[in-house]
């Protein structure tokens, strides 16, 4: 059975069954790779079809010895998601090239599943998980085609069966995936070798950068506050502060954590919420200005008031924090941070530093010379666009004199190079601004268009405090978002969308599946269980219970599992007289009695009646009932109800 | 392995006496599938591991499907099997389904040989099982096995029933010395030309019959298979007698009574049969030869071969 020669009917199913798998991973291995597979596949089936055997082993060799190096050069290494799969996949390729038997083809469905999984730790969408079900169930359904002797049986059929084996499972495996122990800490160090590139804000910004976001409709976090949220024109979410400036680009002067933030007073409400992050592959977590506390372990704010954990965020996380949106600093700024904040590159942007000498020269003070700027941008003729235009070395000059058109970067950049260049510490702090409320769920969605750049300003005696220079030009932008505040004639690409109440609500329902799918599967932890223990009314939840628990949950699924599956052996009739019946038959069959196949019920009683004279009475008046029941015309004076409770009644004692 | 003495046939195999094991590829697929957990939990993806449970589940289930393939499956088995010796044994196993699944791919093994039959619901089948019997003599099979790899042959599952089948392996009908009669011809008038007159009735088919004498038109009719029997009354019943073979050695006699009861057979003449310790009455038809038959394989062991019916 197992040297049976494969047919090209089957090595036709299981080779559309490794296609259907490997397509899930068409958006990470290289394409040559599929190519290589999918030329395997081809020639053996080609083949097959002529009825000719798989090729000799020499060609084997050669496309192994082709596709190994190759694969070596890509990857540097075959230990990892990506290398792995990718082995995995030339690996079923060969398999299929060089199938004979029916163990080739089990060893290909081995691979499919694996791949199949390896799919799911890279993505985490709801339809791959359907998906890749669905290819696992015709897998199945290939599987019992292939194994079956004789004739194969009609695909209806297995898919039927294949349906039916899955549904018989899926308790089990839910009661596994609720309440197995979930590890705290991976068992080895997973390679990272993701290949999605990061997204988002970068650590440094020059100006235009955040242009590009602004048309990306991606989801860059959700958030969920516990009480009321504050006003638009506070949701500040602080990202990486950028403190460094060549003349054109700002960018992150201190990497790493370090330094223990300097002390804060708060001042007003504090702000309870829950950011919940999509993974971007940068160490920043985006927290409501400023703040105070976090239950991220691997996370420490760095001393500008960023929170950075340990590693790139590669996988969804949620971080619980609170947030004062007034603080007063309560330490002078430190001499090197002074410094550094202050510094400029020299020789650029000329005409600017020269205004600044004329301003601060007309308002020595601080505040005073924040106001003057702001009311510059806001009295000559800026303009807030999605589409200015492009800046050279002399960025800050040829924005604030001769283009005058910029989005947020442009006048977050200008204005802190102008306070700067006036003597006062500045810096340029990126983020997002604002976010949309999805009614429906109660939280709100930050979108990459809603990235923001903003300063902030040294103010002796008050710290660090922020100026948001796009409100001084598009007040709209911070109070209302950006779709209000960039003039109409800007290719804001999904404008008619926003503006169209039913897509809005659409789209909104749709984020809040997508929030409920992250919230409670992907995000499902020991936590989660210790909350459903805790649902479950079970005293001081711990690891140990959860495995009573479990072990408790299993018995009760395999008991099911068991009865159903058995049942099918012998369906319960619908019939309940002649269930009855088979309960009396039953209860004199353990008195010793058992009725015999061909024995009728007044046969039975008969026979009943002269072996056990003392049971002849109850015994002859129910098989009467029964026969009355079952043969008689519905006027038998006997009921249903009767019967079963003469049945119910009698207990023979055994001789 | 559990002994449960002597089971009455036809028997419906309860569940306590199926074993079940991991094929191979059954336990491939279980490191495949511990991998797969590991992966889901050290990646700590909840969709990853959802999947390897399903996975998981589903060989579960599967083991349950492979277990129920055997369970309550009626199972009965011909008690007597006659043979030639060198030759195989053909034991039918007669199974009815009385459940609403089908019973897939179910293997019988019996002896050396196997046979590998379905029987859908609610149906009853027939397997063949077909072993090589090498030595003359009575045989006594006392156990026989089922087993099954149904579905995917992740898994095997297999009972054993303890039976009683007999298998009269008798002699390879073998031998150079021509049939007593044929030396001393004379007596039989109608034996060698058989015309029309000589038809006396059908009698039911059985294996071994010469083509030429099927009743052809019956079976084209839509009966019975039937073969035409030929009266042959001028006939002198034929003794075969074993003290006629004196000087042979043992096997080689029988092998020669075995021929000659055959051929006499064939010949449709009444013939009876003479070895030491048995004497068999001459008469003819499929139930004297092969009373003829079993007295051969029996001769010399303590067995005596169970009374004509």
């Amino acid at each position: 059975m197992i040297t049976d020669r494969v047919s090209y009917e089957r090595l036709l199913g299981i080779s559309g069954c490794l296609g259907l798998a490997l397509l899930a991973h068409v958006t990470t291995l290289p394409l040559w790779l599929l190519f290589i597979v999918v030329a395997c596949g081809s020639i053996r089936l080609l083949l097959a079809r002529s009825g000719r055997s798989a090729p000799p082993r020499g060609i084997l060799i050669a496309v192994a010895a082709l596709a190994m190096p190759l694969l070596f050069l890509r990857f540097h290494t075959f230990n990892g998601l990506v290398a792995g799969t990718a082995l995995l996949s030339v690996t079923a390729g060969l398999k299929l090239l060089e199938t004979k038997t029916q163990r080739d083809i089990y060893i290909i469905t081995l691979i499919i599943y694996f791949v199949s999984l390896a799919a799911l730790l890279e993505g985490d969408s709801f339809w791959l998980l359907a998906y890749l079900i669905g290819v696992c169930w015709l897998t199945t359904a290939t599987l019992l085609r292939a194994t079956s002797n004789g004739p194969a049986p009609g695909w209806r059929r297995s898919l039927r069966y294949g349906g039916r084996v899955l549904a018989q499972a899926l308790p089990l495996a839910l009661v596994f995936w609720l309440l197995f122990p979930r590890l705290a800490s991976p068992l080895w160090q997973i390679p990272n070798d993701s290949k999605t590139a990061a997204s988002g804000l970068s650590d440094t910004m020059s100006p235009g950068d955040i242009t590009q976001l602004a048309l990306s409709d991606e989801v860059a976090f959700r958030v969920r506050f516990e009480s009321a949220a504050p006003p638009a024109a506070e949701r500040y979410w602080r990202g990486p502060v950028l403190d460094s400036f060549d003349g054109h680009t700002w960018t992150r002067a201190t990497s790493g954590i370090g330094g223990t933030p300097p002390p804060l007073q708060p001042q007003g409400p504090a702000y309870h919420y829950t950011v919940m992050m999509e993974p971007h592959q940068h160490r920043w977590i985006f927290m409501l200005d400023w703040p105070s506390a976090w239950d991220r372990p691997h996370a420490e704010l760095s001393n500008d008031y960023t929170l950075m954990q340990y590693e790139p965020l590669s996988r969804p996380i949620d971080v619980a924090g609170t947030s004062y949106t007034h603080v007063q600093y309560s330490e002078p700024l430190k001499p090197r941070t002074r410094a550094r904040d202050l510094q400029q590159p020299r020789g650029r942007n000329a005409r600017t530093q020269q205004l600044a000498r004329e301003m601060r020269d007309a308002h020595p003070d601080d505040m005073d010379l924040v106001s003057a700027v702001l009311d510059m941008f806001h009295q000559q003729p800026f303009y807030y666009t999605l589409t200015p235009p492009k800046l050279a070395d002399n960025s800050v000059d040829e924005f604030l004199f001769d283009t005058k058109r910029g989005f947020c970067g442009h006048y977050a950049s200008a204005f802190a190079a102008l306070m700067r260049a006036a003597g006062i510490p500045a810096r340029v702090v990126t983020g997002y601004h604002g976010g949309t409320l999805n009614p429906y769920g109660d939280y709100w969605i930050l979108r990459q268009s809603e990235a923001h750049a903003w300063t902030e300003v040294w103010i002796e005696g008050r710290g660090w405090m922020r100026i948001d220079p796009t409100a001084a030009i598009a007040p709209e932008r911070v109070e209302r978002g950006l779709a209000d505040a960039v003039s109409a004639d800007d290719p804001l690409a999904s404008r008619w969308q926003r503006n169209t109440s039913w897509f809005v609500g659409a789209r909104l329902r749709l984020d809040l599946l997508r929030e409920v799918w992250r919230e409670r599967i992907l995000d499902f932890n020991q936590d989660s269980q210790r909350k459903l223990l805790e649902f479950l009314k079970v005293p001081e939840p711990d690891g140990q219970k959860l495995v009573m628990v479990l072990a408790a949950a299993m018995a009760l699924v395999l008991a099911w599992l068991t009865w159903q599956i058995h049942r099918e052996l012998a369906p319960p009739s619908k019939d309940v007289a002649a269930r009855t019946y088979a309960r009396l038959c039953a209860k004199l069959a353990a008195a010793g009695i058992a009725r015999l196949p061909h024995e009728g019920a007044e046969a039975y009683a008969l026979r009943v009646a002269q072996l056990r004279p003392d049971l002849a009475d109850t015994v002859t008046a129910l098989c009467r009932h029964y026969s009355s029941l079952r043969y008689a015309t519905p006027s038998a004076r006997i009921t249903l109800g009767q019967f079963q409770a003469g049945v119910r009644a009698f207990r023979p004692k055994a001789l | 392995m559990r002994r449960h003495g002597r089971d009455s046939l036809p028997i419906s195999i309860h569940r306590r006496r199926i074993y079940l094991m991991p094929t191979r590829f059954g336990v491939m697929l279980g490191a495949i599938l511990a991998a797969m957990l590991m992966a889901g939990l050290n990646y700590n993806s909840n969709l990853a591991l959802g999947f390897a449970f399903l996975m998981s589940s589903v060989a579960f289930v599967i083991m349950h499907h492979c277990n129920r393939n055997l369970q309550r499956l009626s199972v009965d088995v011909t008690t007597e099997v006659d043979a030639f010796a060198g030759r195989e044994a053909i034991f039918e196993f007669a199974l009815r389904n009385g459940s609403n699944v089908d019973r897939c791919d179910i293997e019988a093994r019996c002896l050396t040989g196997s046979g590998m039959g379905s029987v859908p619901a609610r149906e009853s089948g027939t397997i063949e099982v077909i072993a090589p019997v090498v030595r003359r003599g009575v045989t006594r099979v006392r156990q026989f096995e089922l087993r099954t790899r149904y579905p995917f042959g992740w898994f095997f599952s297999w009972t054993y029933v303890q039976g009683l089948i007999t298998i009269y392996v008798a002699p390879a009908p073998a031998g150079t010395k021509t049939l007593p009669s044929a030396g001393a011809k004379g007596t039989g008038t109608h034996s060698e030309t058989r015309g029309e007159e000589d038809f006396s009735g059908l009698r039911a088919y059985e294996p071994g019959v010469p083509l030429k004498h099927m009743a052809w038109k019956v079976l084209a009719r839509g009966g019975e298979a039937a073969v035409r029997s030929y009266s042959s009354l001028a006939a002198q019943p034929e003794w075969l007698e074993w003290s006629s073979l004196d000087g042979m050695a043992l096997e080689a006699r029988l092998s020669q009574l075995c021929l000659w009861v055959l051929e006499s057979d064939a010949a449709q003449r009444p013939y009876g049969l003479r070895i030491p310790g048995r004497e068999i009455a001459p008469s003819g038809g499929a139930a004297h030869r092969f009373a003829c038959l079993r007295a051969l394989a029996s001769f010399g062991s303590d067995h005596t071969a169970e009374p004509e019916r």
